[in-house]
């Protein structure tokens, strides 16, 4: 495109102004106000979504804080702040916290896990898909697995509709992964409760997709708990009460066996591989597998 | 060992980037020395190796560039009855070279509140990688972000500055006008400046010249048959 120059641009005037005449049809002005408005709303949304991301960037404020059992006080301002996140800004904030060189896990004061090597990419043994090449990337956005299994938790309950196209609103509250269920129970409403609260209240297509982010949620952390080693025996209401043991023992050293050696923790990707038993036939689950943490 | 550190790639990428830096700088109207943009590979070895090994140090190669007379004169805008002494929206700029791989809202924060407690008015951040998302979210507003710099902050990746595009034969000369020299234009051709043709302020060159929002350049180019023409742009 050759370069314009400016005598040809002064004849433009004629429909230039015609275009730039405001819109006299009144449909035409509430089509043009209402895009303005979703604009309006997208940007706030954006912004209020920054702003969490740059309060939860060192969080939380106490660096003795224990992700197990967080203060109420960091509990609910974490599950407020997280809100209005899509499961993306939600790995953004990982990837912030990565960068500040802490875990991935916002309510985990601890640096994340640094792996020695300089090499980029990593061997990771896995019982049923065999060696694996890692990035090292990968290996490094947790202080620990339990801390990447708190923050996956987290994420199976996002919203993955836009904060501003939500007709709930903000969105619904969230649930965290903590041992000190009782001091925080005022701040954690039971899942059966605010189920009927949210069938009472709205539509049923409504209704019916809550319904289906808790199924999608309860596979999440059904496949989360056979992840764990957990038997099946293990109701899930159990999980949702968030009685969760701490593994402590983990990195006690044993002997190694077939057995023990399959569920070690050098053998997982930061808790993200499955049992060989695992279904594999949903989508959901094949989406939750790898493809998380790495982008 | 002067010369393996001489011969060194890291070394002379960075080198390269840093002369590419100080041209920018003078090339946007900010004083700077000649002997400080030409700085030879040896010179640069000596000043910024680190002691031992073959590596760049670029925590030491930061640097500040004053405005020049006519750059602050530029950045003026014509007196007005209420404002009867306006002053130049331009000030001393800080140019720092990230030594963190990832840039994230962490070192972008923290640039932008350095740069306010040392009162610079603006900042540049070089980054050897892209940024992160968010804290390309918080740079595109941070000439409201209260925490920022009263000029802004931009960042500019290693990778872009190795070459200098502006020197590029086909790359034509891009002039800034003031305000003043932009009221006359409009005036001269009796223009609105949204009738003329526009330049983006991510387009490399206005980046190169950290264009803002409304600036107008002259884009001066020789043509065989025409001799010298120039056409201008309204940065949007
Ligand atoms: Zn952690």
């Amino acid at each position: 495109m050759g370069p314009k120059s400016i005598l040809k641009s002064s004849a433009v005037p004629a429909d230039a102004v015609d275009a730039r005449k405001p819109p006299v049809n009144e449909q035409h002005l509430q089509v043009a106000l209402q895009h303005a408005n979703i604009i309006q709303d997208q940007k706030n949304v954006e912004q209020e979504i920054l702003n969490a991301t740059l309060e939860l960037l060192e969080f939380p404020p106490d660096s003795k804080a224990d992700p197990a059992r967080p203060s109420p006080s960091d509990a609910h301002k974490f599950k407020t702040l997280v809100m209005p996140f899509q499961p993306n800004d939600y790995d953004a904030l990982i990837e912030e916290r990565n960068c500040a060189d802490l875990c991935g896990y916002a309510l985990c004061p601890r640096p994340r896990k640094k792996v020695p090597s300089a090499s980029k990419l990593h061997f990771v043994d896995s019982r049923d898909r065999g060696v694996q090449i890692v990035p090292k990337k990968m290996l490094e956005v947790w202080c620990s697995d339990d801390c990447a299994r708190r923050a996956l938790y987290v994420k199976v309950q996002l919203n993955e509709e836009p904060a501003w196209m939500r007709r709930t609103g903000g969105g619904q509250e969230i649930e965290i992964l903590v041992e000190n269920t009782e001091a925080l129970e005022f701040a954690l409403p039971l899942r059966l409760k605010s189920k009927n609260k949210v069938q009472g209240e709205l539509k049923d297509e409504d209704g019916e997709d809550i319904a289906a982010a808790w199924a999608l949620a309860d596979e999440a952390l059904a496949e989360l708990s056979q992840e764990r080693g957990d038997k099946d025996s293990m109701p899930r209401t159990e999980l949702i009460k968030a009685k969760i043991e701490e593994r402590t023992n983990v990195k006690t050293p044993s002997a190694p066996s077939a057995e023990t050696t399959a569920s070690s923790a050098h053998m997982a990707i930061e808790g993200h591989i499955p049992k060989s038993d695992a279904k594999k036939t949903k989508d959901a689950d094949d989406d939750e597998e790898d493809n998380d943490w790495d982008d | 060992m002067d010369s393996d550190r001489r011969d060194n790639p890291a070394m002379i990428r960075m080198w390269r980037i840093y002369r590419t830096a100080k041209e920018m700088c003078m090339d946007r109207g900010y004083q700077m020395l000649e002997e400080d943009i030409n700085i030879s590979l040896a010179e640069f070895v000596d000043r910024f190796g680190k002691e031992g090994d073959h590596e760049p140090d670029r925590s030491r190669m930061g640097f500040s560039a004053k405005p020049s007379e006519a750059m602050l004169i530029k950045y003026t805008d014509p007196p007005t009855p209420k404002v009867p002494n306006p002053q130049p929206q331009i000030g001393e700029i800080w140019i720092d070279f990230s030594g963190d791989e990832n840039v994230g809202l962490k070192q972008l924060r923290d640039f932008m509140q350095h740069l306010v407690s040392t009162s610079y008015y603006s900042g540049i951040l070089i980054t050897p990688k892209p940024i992160t998302g968010m804290a390309l979210r918080l740079l595109r507003g941070s000439t409201q972000f209260e925490d920022g710099p009263r000029g802004g902050v931009e960042t500019f990746e290693e990778q872009h500055l190795l070459v200098n595009i502006t020197k590029h034969e086909l790359v034509p000369k891009h002039v800034l006008l003031s305000k003043e020299e932009k009221a006359q234009l409009l005036e001269r051709y009796r223009l609105k400046e949204t009738q003329l043709p526009r330049i983006q302020v991510t387009d490399p060159v206005a980046k190169y010249l950290g264009l803002r929002r409304g600036q107008v350049v002259k884009i001066i180019r020789r043509s065989e048959t025409a001799g010298r023409y120039a056409s201008y742009r309204w940065a949007i």
